[in-house]
């Protein structure tokens, strides 16, 4: 217990002077003293994700939450795993669990119970992981369309050439001569023509007026909300930029009067219109 | 680890400022998210500001918009520092809403032109604050650590 203890501390030495190859053997040598510790194991995840060991990082993070189901960390890492590997959809999950646990903490911490005051300043940075987690699913899908796109309207002339050749033929064998395959090439071109015109009106426009709505932008951070919380006077804030702020100040940002994050409200709908926009809108996430 | 929105924040600030400034505010500089220069005038005909432009030196911290930015006027050939019982000689600004308690995040370097502005507008006084010289000669503290006493908060 002791040696896996003084094992992780030499780890984490190793962690801060930048040498994660030693970090990741060292904790390695932790687990096996000590294969108890979820710690142990969230620590060996940030030195392999350093590592870019991204699947090795997420057996980490499931033999953490196995033993440790609520670790934070363990989401946080396993988030930023996913996001690495393109799984999109993990990263956003384990972003939100993250993120949800974040809160929890910031809940128990003031109700005076055992709350972990190293998360409570993760906040923001999950909060702005979350966005960047968005984003790039977003980026993704947009990218998908895109060749999808392209390629239907690829396979779409490949057939109406198909479909000119066989006319084509045609003509031949009722005998209309040049002039009849002229008019054939005329009409078969025009509609490629047509086809091609019609899918480029459907490509997004590049220079469509990209603005996003003040209803959906914090006032402290000038970022999309991804979970707003009402104040007193009725005005939302990011819960980690507003959280931030009192902890220093104590009053509202608007009219000064006292507020404590105690009373600070989630913002239910707006969190949901934040959700769709973002959802539509997948670039506003850095806008 | 200190809120990492400093950045992001002063560069949307940016973004939205390069675009359009109220009347009267230009920004000079802003190459960096630690330091912004900008110039401001009086709008109205008030004697003791016209014809003059005024330049403003705004330092952020990491923590920015949580605590306030270090705002100062700065003197130079043609940009002198104006008269008010609130602006010492050296250009240091006692300004509430600029100290650690007066000032909420949702201000921004906009916010804080336009209230220089206005401060200036309203301004009757042609007076420097009391005690300037003796300030101005003695301090050496940076704005943000001098412990302003906001006497007379209707000037």
């Amino acid at each position: 217990m002791a040696k896996s203890i003084q094992l992780k501390e030499e780890g984490n030495r190793r962690f801060q002077a930048g040498d994660y190859l030693q970090a990741e053997a060292l904790y390695s040598q932790a687990i096996i003293a000590d294969p108890t510790n979820p710690a142990l194991y969230t620590n060996r995840a940030m030195a392999r994700l350093k590592l870019s060991q991204w699947d090795n990082a997420i057996a980490d993070c499931s033999e953490c939450l196995r033993l440790s189901p609520n670790s934070m960390k363990a989401h946080y890492i396993l988030s930023q795993a996913h996001l690495a590997l393109r799984a999109h959809d993990d990263a956003v999950h384990h972003a939100l669990r993250a993120h949800a646990l974040c809160i929890g903490d910031e809940a128990n911490a003031n109700n005076g119970s055992a709350g972990k005051p190293s998360h409570q300043n993760s906040l923001a940075t999950i909060t702005a992981h979350v966005l960047r987690c968005k984003k790039e699913r977003w980026d993704h899908l947009e990218k998908r369309r895109a060749r999808e796109t392209s390629e239907l309207e690829a396979e779409v002339l490949e057939l109406l050439a198909r479909e000119r050749e066989r006319a084509l033929r045609e003509a031949d064998e009722s005998g209309l001569g040049e002039a009849g395959r002229q008019e054939v090439e005329d009409e078969w071109r025009a509609k490629a023509d047509r086809l091609r015109d019609v899918f480029e009106k459907a490509r997004p426009r590049e220079d469509r007026k990209r603005r996003v709505p003040d209803w959906a932008i914090d006032d402290i951070s000038f970022c999309v909300m991804v979970d707003p919380v009402v104040t007193k006077t009725g005005k939302s804030y990011e819960r980690a930029s507003i959280v931030e702020h009192l902890r220093r100040h104590p009053h509202d940002p608007l009219t000064r009067e006292p507020l404590y994050i105690s009373e600070l409200r989630p913002n239910l709908d707006l969190k949901q219109a934040c959700d769709e926009f973002l959802e539509e809108n997948g670039w506003a996430a850095d806008w | 680890m200190s809120a990492p929105f400093a950045a992001k924040r002063l560069g949307k600030e940016l973004q939205k400022i390069s675009n359009s400034l109220p009347p009267g505010i230009e920004l000079v500089s802003a190459d960096n998210f630690e330091e912004w220069l900008v110039d401001i005038r009086v709008l109205d005909d008030n004697p003791l500001y016209r014809n003059e432009i005024y330049r403003l030196r705004f330092r952020f911290s990491s923590t920015y918009p949580i605590e306030p930015p270090e705002v100062v006027f700065v003197k130079l050939p043609d940009r002198p520092i104006p008269i008010h019982p609130h602006i010492y000689s050296n250009g240091i600004i006692c300004l509430d809403l600029l100290g650690h308690q007066g000032w909420s995040p949702v201000q921004n370097v906009e916010s804080v032109c336009m209230s220089l502005q206005s401060m200036l507008t309203g301004n009757t006084k042609n007076e420097r604050p009391p005690g300037d010289e003796e300030f101005v000669r003695g301090n050496r503290l940076r704005p943000r650590d001098i412990e302003f006493y906001y006497h007379d908060n209707d000037v």
